[in-house]
């Protein structure tokens, strides 16, 4: 009698492990990059890329692991024995290395192909219709070439998960248990398998990995921008300095306490008559 | 510690009674459980929220006068302590809302959950994605750069075309024959004032009406499967909705990082070198009216505003026509195909947009 799992499609299989793998581990790459972003580190290339690579790595081992065991429970009733992260990790990475070396030459080649074709074509309606507007010919263009190159990058997207639903399910077949508990029950069992032991704890830990982090994104934040325009810096505007006349600058000093000095000598007076005036009444 | 919070709670909830609001907005129960599919409309939420947290600490610098809007937004960049990151991060959540609408009403759509009894909650949303859309377009101007100007000129001629209210809608943003201080003062006003009040009224209607109604659950499933897997609210939906956001947050920071607002020449009635265009989400619409089929003052007004228009109309009666009880995606061909044309002729005419630019000179 052939095993549960030989029933399901090795494709929807793998999908279900890597598209849930894949989204479990996007947030803590994604963290990576931005950090990297704030030191002003490219992660798409040199050091940047090798540290992504690198810590992507056991992120994507747990991912993979703790999906594969939620799909194997809830869709085949099935309980793994031992890790199965690195394993069904090391087998999707070898895969996706010889699929991706095949789609990178087949995708390429249609690529050049199919532009050739569509230019092709192209010359040919414009001899029938020499004024063939350019808006539409871009678009019949990019139609003609695109179509084939995303079907052969189709084909070779099904081929990977076809290859890796078929490890998947050699995993199974090896080490995996038919779990007697019902469907209501299985929920629960990989429902809590997800919820921590200690939520408190979880909780704390989490909140202070966020503030660390965040401190950390702040101070590797450069303040101004790192990238100006550069064909439209700030115009930085100078105010014009007056020119300094000391002479000049002295004769108003002066005129200015000579007219102060004569203000206050006439305040003078006047408030020594109003006190001559109230003692002779 | 726990014993003052609790007296502070328990003092709040006898005058407003916390538990029971507590209870309403955490309990909800989802029928099938949580998913990751449910997320979108938080994460709309959550960039509404850092957008008007990001708007409100660029309006602390910027100036809305033709004279100083773009020496303000220049100084912003350059000057202000991470102020180029906060207009980016603005900026690049300006079209992050729109990829979340996109993807909210998409989910809705293959979902099927705009069928009864759901109508209200589609058609509310139907006029928060407007107003997205009219958010993006109000905000890009701001700045006063030659591509500010230029794609608040040919936005402005488009909705010149509309019958009957077109030239009081043109003449009423516009507030002149050009462009200039009017156009800036009345673009700000929306953007900063009448579009935030018309979201937050709406946004909380629609969020009543979906509480009201219910949420969906799976298009497919026993309904043995379904009770076994339904939860509340909180705390699984909760925890989705926070990693969904996270993810949001970090992506748009990224964004900023890779590509910072950089402003073009100052904004003057004189196109020179610069090639007009709208903003990337509208680059498919200014795509197709390139075609020789939409030329002409008809074929302008054909596909400016009839064919949008009428695309929003069929979308706003979707759940009038459609009253079948299907919602399986995979068992509704014809809706799962017509997205599926929708979306790959947005992506084609963008694309196609971006290749256009090189026949320009």
């Amino acid at each position: 009698m052939a095993h549960p799992v030989e029933n399901l499609s090795s494709i929807k299989l793998a999908w279900a492990v890597a598209w849930s793998a894949f989204w479990t581990g996007f947030p803590f790459k994604l963290i990576v990059a931005l950090l990297l972003l704030a030191g002003q580190v490219h992660p798409w290339e040199g050091a940047g890329l090798v540290t992504l690579l690198v810590v992507s790595i056991p992120i994507d081992i747990w991912a993979v692991g703790l999906t594969a065991r939620t799909v194997f429970l809830e869709r085949l009733s099935m309980e793994i024995r031992g890790p199965v992260g690195v394993s069904l990790w090391w087998q999707g990475a070898v895969l996706g290395a010889l699929v991706l070396g095949g789609a990178y030459y087949a995708v390429g080649t249609t690529v050049a192909v199919g532009q050739k074709v569509a230019a092709a074509i192209i010359a040919l309606i414009k001899k029938f219709y020499p004024a063939l507007p350019i808006a539409e010919q871009i678009t019949l263009e990019l139609l003609l070439w695109t179509i084939p190159t995303a079907i052969v990058l189709l084909v070779f997207v099904l081929l990977w998960l076809h290859l890796f639903g078929w490890r998947v399910k050699r995993v199974v077949v090896a080490s995996g248990q038919t779990s007697s508990a019902s469907f209501v029950e299985r929920v629960r069992q990989w429902d809590y398998a997800r919820v921590p032991a200690d939520p408190t704890l979880v909780l704390v830990s989490f909140a202070g990995v966020i503030v660390t982090l965040t401190v950390v994104f702040w101070v590797l934040l450069p303040v101004t921008t790192p990238t100006p325009h550069p064909d439209y810096p700030l115009q930085q505007v100078q105010k014009a300095s007056k020119p300094v006349k000391p002479e000049e600058l002295i004769n108003k000093t002066e005129a200015t306490l000579k007219k102060a000095e004569a203000v206050l000598a006439a305040l003078e007076k006047e408030k020594s008559r109003e006190t001559t005036k109230g003692k002779s009444k | 510690m726990n014993a003052i919070f609790q007296k502070v709670y328990d003092f709040v909830d006898e005058r407003i009674g916390l538990k029971t609001l507590e209870a309403k907005l955490m309990n909800e129960p989802i029928k099938g459980g949580s998913r990751w599919a449910y997320v979108f409309g938080s994460c709309l939420l959550f960039i509404f929220i850092m957008q008007a947290i990001t708007g409100m600490l660029l309006m602390f610098y910027y100036i809305p006068s033709a004279d100083h809007a773009y020496a303000s937004t220049q100084f912003i960049i350059h000057e202000v302590d991470y102020g180029w990151f906060i207009l980016s991060y603005h900026f690049w959540g300006s079209s992050a809302m729109v990829v979340m609408v996109f993807a909210h009403m998409s989910q809705v759509f293959l979902w099927g959950a705009y069928k009864k009894p759901r109508e209200m909650i589609w058609l509310v949303g139907l006029v928060l994605f407007v107003i997205v859309m009219a958010f993006g377009f109000t905000g890009y101007l701001l700045p006063w750069d030659q591509r500010a100007y230029w794609a608040t000129t040919v936005g402005v001629e488009i909705m010149d075309k509309t019958p009957i209210v077109g030239d009081f809608l043109a003449r009423f943003l516009k507030g002149g024959p050009t462009p200039g201080q009017m156009t800036l003062s009345r673009f700000f006003v929306i953007h900063v004032m009448i579009l935030p009040a018309a979201l937050m009224g709406l946004a909380g209607l629609h969020l009543f009406f979906f509480r009201s109604a219910g949420p969906a659950g799976p298009f497919r499933g026993t309904t043995e499967e379904l009770k076994a897997k339904t939860d509340f609210f909180f705390p699984r939906q909760v925890w989705k909705d926070i990693v969904a956001m996270a993810a949001v947050f970090m992506i748009i920071c990224t964004l900023a990082f890779i590509e910072p607002v950089q402003l073009l020449e100052q904004a003057t009635p004189d196109p020179g070198e610069y090639h007009p265009e709208p903003e990337w989400y509208f680059l498919f619409l200014f795509q197709m009216l390139r075609w020789k089929i939409f030329s002409g003052e008809f074929g302008q007004f054909l596909g400016a505003i009839a064919i949008p228009g009428l695309f929003l109309l069929l979308l706003a009666a979707l759940p009038f026509i459609d009253r079948s009880p299907e919602r399986n995606i995979f068992k509704r061909p014809i809706a799962l195909l017509s997205w599926t044309v929708v979306m790959i002729g947005i992506v084609v005419l963008t694309v196609s947009a971006i290749l256009n630019r090189e026949f320009l000179d």
